[in-house]
C-alpha cells in the first residue's frame, strides 16, 4: 500500500538525501565508512530532521533490513524508566545476528523529557550495555540532558532550515504530487512553519486536499485557521472577563476531549497572554505564574488544577482592569 | 404477570431475529447450520455458542427457533448433571423429529460451563451420545472465556460447529438503553446512559439491568443519578465536609472539619475545585483559593515522591484551611436565592411551589398538579444542577456538584479513545510520540476528512485505524 501522509512518504531514506545540515551529516558519514559509532544526542528544534537523520544513517549502515537492528522508543509514551530499562536490556542483550556491524541502534525519542533521575538510570544502562548497543538520543534542549549523558555521547546540534530548503522541498513534493502551488499560498506555508519542515509539509497536503484545485495564500489561511486550536485564546479572554466557569470548561475540553497536553496548552497561552490587552504590570505578573505551572507540571501536578488556578487569577486581572 | 412488571432484561429481550441487531456474523453462521438440517442432519448434528455473558446467546437461539419454527427445548444445568436424567428427559424429543402437532424441535443447553469435575463427566458422555444420535438440531451454550472450561468441554467443541460471540459495541448499547427509555417514558441524558454502558463493558443484559436500577418508576435519569448508583451514603459525607469548609472562619475549624472526614484526599480536592467557583464570587477570594489548592496539589505530589507522608499534613491546610480563609468578599453560594430567583422567572404564582433547605439540597415541592408548567420547571431546574425525583414528587437541587472532570471523561469517553487510537498508529507510522502526534499531525488529518473524505479514508486505511475510529472521522 502506498505511502498516504506526505511526511512519510517524503522522508528523506539516505544520509545523502538529507536536507540541510552539511556539517552534521558529513561528520555521520564517516561514522558510516568505518562502521563505527559512538552513543549520539541529537538535539535542536521540531521538524528539523532529527529523527530522519538517525533513521538515514540507520538504512545506510544496515541496509534494507535496518529495522531489525534498531529500537524506537519515545520517552514520553514510556511508563517510567523502569519499563525504558527492561526494553533496552531485552533488545540490547544480543549483538545483532548476521550483520558486519557489531551493534544495534537504540533511539530515545523526546530524551529531554525524563527526569533527572530517569536519565541518570538510563545512564547505567547506556554503560552496561555498551558493547552491543549504540544510543542515540533526541531531545529540542542539550540543557534538559543531564551532564553525564552528554560527556558519553557525540552531541550534534540541528538548527533551523533555511527557508530556501524549506521552499525547495515544498515545491518539490507540490510538483512530484502534481498540486497547482501558487507563490502566495508557497510564502504563506513558509511563514507558518517557522522552520519546522513537518509542519509546512502537513500544511501543504491539507491545502491540496481542499476542493479549490490549487493552493493560494487564502486556502493556506483556511487551513491553519481550522487546525489551530482557537480554544485557548477564547479560555482566556472568558477569563478576563469574568466568566470564569464558561472559560474552566473551555479548559476541560482541550484536556479532556482534543488530549492535549497540559505544557501544550501552557505553551500557548503563554504565546498567548503576551499578546492580550492588559497592563504590562499583569503580564509580568502572569509570566511568572505560568513559569512557576510550567514547573509543576514537569513534576507531575495535575494539569487542571494548575490552569485552572492560572485561570482565576485571569479573571482577578480583568476584574482589576474593569474597576 | 403484566409486561410491566416483568425485569425489563426480560422485556427488552429480542424475540424475533429482526430485533437482534448485533453479532450478526455469528447469527448467519448459527442460522445457516439450522437451515443445514432441511435436508436431514449435517455432519455437525450440534452447534457450540460461546462467548461473555449478555451478549444474546440464548436470545440469538429463541430468535432463531421462533422465526424458523422450532419448539425449543430448553434444559437447564441442573437437569443434566447425570447421564440418567438427560436420557429421561430427552430420550424421546430427540429421537423423534416433529412435536404431536407437527412442528420440528431443537433443544438447548444453557449454560454448559456448568458442567464440571468428576460427577459431570456423565454429563459430557451423555451430551456427547445424544449428539451422535439425535434427530434434531442440539444448541450448547456456554458463556465466559473459553480458558475457563475448554479442557473440560473440548470433547463437546470438537463435535460442534463452534460459533463465537464477541461483547456489543459500546455505541449499540448505548442506543438500545435509548430506545428502552423511550418505551418505558424515561428521559434520560445522553451521558447518563453512556455512563451505564460503560460500566457493562459489552455485556447489554448487565446495562439494562442497571437502567433498571436507576430509572424504574423515574420521569428522568441524569449522569448524577448513575454515578452514584448504590452509593448514596458517600454522597451525604461529601456534603458535609464540604459545608463545613466552606462555612469555616478560622483555621482550626476548618482543619477539624477534615479530622472527621472518610475521604480520600485526592477526591476530596477535586470536589473543592469543583464547588469552589460556586461558593466565591469575588474574583480575588478565588484567585486566592484556586492558588491554595494549586499548592495543595504539588504538596501532595511531593509526599507522594518522597514517600515521606507526614507532608501530606500541609495538602490538608493549604486544600482546607487556607482555601476556607480565602473567603474574604465573597456572599457565598445562597442556593435557596437563587433558586428563587431563577424560578421568578417563570411567573408562577409563589404558591405553586414549596421551597425549603433540605439535608442534599433545596427541595423543590408543586403544590398542584402541574401538567404542561411541569417541563419548563424541570429543564430550569436541571441546569442549576437539579432533578426530579418521582418518587417524592420534587425536584432536589444539590448542594455540592460532583467533580465535572469525571462527567467529562465520562462524556468524552469515546471521542477519547478513538483519539488514543489515532495517536498510537500516527506515533508507530510516523515515527513521533503519542503526544507529538495529538499536536503535530491530528488536527490536519482531521482537517483533510472534512475537505476530501476520499483522501481521508486512503489515510485512514494507511494507518491501519480501527473502523469505529474511521466513523468517528467521518462524524467530524
Amino acid at each position: 500500500m502506498s505511502i498516504e501522509l506526505w511526511t512519510e512518504k517524503y522522508r528523506p531514506r539516505t544520509l545523502d538525501e538529507v536536507v540541510d545540515h552539511e556539517e552534521v551529516i558529513s561528520r555521520l558519514k564517516r561514522f558510516v565508512e568505518e562502521r563505527n559509532i559512538p552513543h549520539l544526542l541529537f538535539v535542536g528544534p521540531a521538524g528539523v530532521g532529527k529523527t530522519t537523520t538517525i533513521l538515514a544513517l540507520a538504512q545506510d549502515l544496515y541496509g534494507p533490513g535496518y529495522m531489525n537492528f534498531i529500537l524506537e522508543l519515545n520517552a514520553s509514551d514510556e511508563r517510567g524508566i523502569n519499563v525504558i530499562r527492561e526494553k533496552v536490556k531485552f533488545f540490547a542483550r544480543t549483538a545483532p545476528m548476521r550483520s558486519e556491524v557489531p551493534f544495534k541502534i537504540l533511539i530515545m525519542d523526546e530524551a529531554d523529557s525524563l527526569t533527572a533521575a530517569a536519565q541518570h538510570a538510563l545512564r547505567r544502562t547506556m554503560e552496561r550495555y555498551t558493547k552491543t548497543c549504540r544510543f542515540c538520543l533526541i531531545g529540542n534542549y542539550s540543557e534538559n540532558i543531564i551532564e553525564p549523558i552528554q560527556s558519553r555521547c557525540s552531541v550534534f546540534r540541528f538548527g533551523h532550515l533555511s527557508e530556501r530548503d524549506i521552499r525547495e522541498r515544498i515545491r518539490y513534493i507540490a510538483n512530484c504530487e502534481g498540486v497547482k502551488l501558487l507563490e502566495s499560498g508557497l510564502d504563506a506555508i513558509l511563514e507558518a512553519s517557522r522552520g519546522d519542515l513537518r509542519k509546512a509539509i502537513n500544511i501543504l497536503q491539507t491545502a491540496a486536499a481542499s476542493k479549490g484545485g490549487y493552493v493560494d495564500e487564502d486556502v493556506v489561511f483556511s487551513v491553519l485557521g481550522r487546525v489551530s486550536p482557537k480554544e485557548v485564546r477564547q479560555m482566556l479572554l472568558l477569563s478576563l472577563e469574568g466568566r470564569f466557569l464558561e472559560a474552566r470548561e473551555a479548559l476541560r475540553r482541550l484536556l479532556l476531549e482534543e488530549g492535549l497536553a497540559g505544557e501544550d496548552i501552557l505553551r500557548q497561552i503563554y504565546s498567548q497572554v503576551l499578546r492580550l490587552q492588559i497592563p504590562e504590570s499583569w503580564k509580568v505578573r502572569l509570566s511568572e505564574m505560568i513559569g512557576e505551572i510550567d514547573y509543576r507540571l514537569t513534576q507531575g501536578a495535575r494539569p487542571e488544577i494548575q490552569l485552572g488556578a492560572l485561570l482565576a487569577k485571569l479573571a482577578l486581572a480583568g476584574e482589576e482592569m474593569r474597576r | 404477570m403484566r409486561d410491566e412488571e416483568r425485569p425489563w432484561s426480560e422485556r427488552f429481550r429480542p424475540r424475533t431475529l429482526r430485533e437482534v441487531v448485533d453479532n450478526r456474523e455469528a447469527l448467519r453462521r448459527f442460522l445457516a447450520w439450522v437451515r443445514s438440517w432441511r435436508g436431514g442432519p449435517p455432519r455437525r448434528r450440534s452447534a457450540f455458542l460461546y462467548g461473555p455473558p449478555g451478549v444474546g446467546k440464548t436470545s440469538a437461539v429463541e430468535a432463531v427457533a421462533n422465526d424458523l419454527g422450532f419448539d425449543l427445548i430448553e434444559v437447564n444445568a441442573s437437569d443434566y448433571r447425570t447421564a440418567k436424567r438427560i436420557e429421561t428427559i430427552l430420550g424421546r424429543a430427540s429421537s423423534q423429529i416433529r412435536t404431536l402437532f407437527g412442528r420440528r424441535r431443537m433443544i438447548l443447553f444453557d449454560e454448559v460451563e456448568g458442567l464440571s469435575g468428576q460427577e459431570d463427566r456423565g454429563g459430557v458422555g451423555a451430551i456427547l451420545s445424544l449428539i451422535r444420535g439425535t434427530a434434531s438440531p442440539i444448541v450448547l451454550v456456554a458463556t465466559g472465556s473459553p480458558e475457563m472450561w475448554e479442557d473440560r468441554l473440548s470433547p463437546l467443541m470438537r463435535v460442534s460447529e463452534l460459533i463465537e460471540f464477541r461483547p456489543i459495541p459500546f455505541q449499540d448499547v448505548v442506543e438500545r438503553l435509548r430506545e428502552i427509555c423511550r418505551e418505558v417514558g424515561v428521559e434520560a441524558e445522553e451521558e447518563a446512559l453512556e455512563l451505564i454502558a460503560e460500566r457493562s463493558n459489552g455485556d447489554l443484559r448487565s446495562a439494562v439491568n442497571d437502567l433498571e436500577a436507576v430509572a424504574r418508576g423515574r420521569g428522568t435519569l441524569t449522569w448524577e443519578d448513575v454515578y452514584w448508583l448504590g452509593d448514596r451514603d458517600r454522597k451525604g459525607e461529601i456534603s458535609e465536609v464540604l459545608r463545613g469548609i466552606f462555612s469555616s472562619k478560622s483555621f482550626d475549624e476548618a482543619r477539624e472539619v477534615l479530622r472527621e472526614s472518610p475521604i480520600r484526599y485526592e477526591e476530596l480536592l477535586e470536589w473543592i475545585y469543583e464547588n469552589l467557583p460556586y461558593f466565591y464570587d469575588d474574583p480575588q477570594d478565588l484567585a486566592e483559593a484556586m492558588d491554595a489548592l494549586s499548592r495543595a496539589d504539588i504538596y501532595e505530589r511531593r509526599a507522594r515522591e518522597t514517600q515521606e507522608y507526614r507532608l501530606l499534613k500541609y495538602m490538608f491546610d493549604a486544600m482546607v484551611a487556607e482555601v476556607a480563609l480565602a473567603r474574604k468578599g465573597s456572599r457565598g453560594r445562597g442556593l435557596i436565592q437563587e433558586v428563587r430567583r431563577a424560578l421568578l422567572s417563570l411567573g408562577l404564582p409563589p404558591s405553586d411551589l414549596l421551597i425549603r433547605e433540605g439535608r442534599e439540597g433545596v427541595i423543590v415541592k408543586p403544590t398542584r398538579w402541574m401538567g404542561k408548567d411541569w417541563q419548563p420547571l424541570n429543564s430550569l431546574l436541571r441546569e442549576l444542577g437539579g432533578r426530579w425525583i418521582r418518587e417524592e414528587g420534587c425536584w432536589v437541587v444539590p448542594y455540592f456538584r460532583p467533580p465535572g472532570r469525571i462527567r467529562h471523561l465520562r462524556r468524552s469517553w469515546w471521542s477519547r479513545r478513538r483519539l488514543e487510537d489515532l495517536a498510537r498508529r500516527v506515533g508507530e507510522k510516523c515515527h513521533v510520540s503519542t503526544r507529538t502526534a495529538l499536536r503535530e499531525f491530528i488536527p490536519y488529518i482531521r482537517a483533510i476528512f472534512k475537505e476530501n473524505r476520499r483522501l481521508g479514508v486512503s489515510i485512514a486505511r494507511w494507518l491501519e485505524l480501527e473502523e469505529d475510529t474511521i466513523r468517528w472521522l467521518m462524524e467530524g
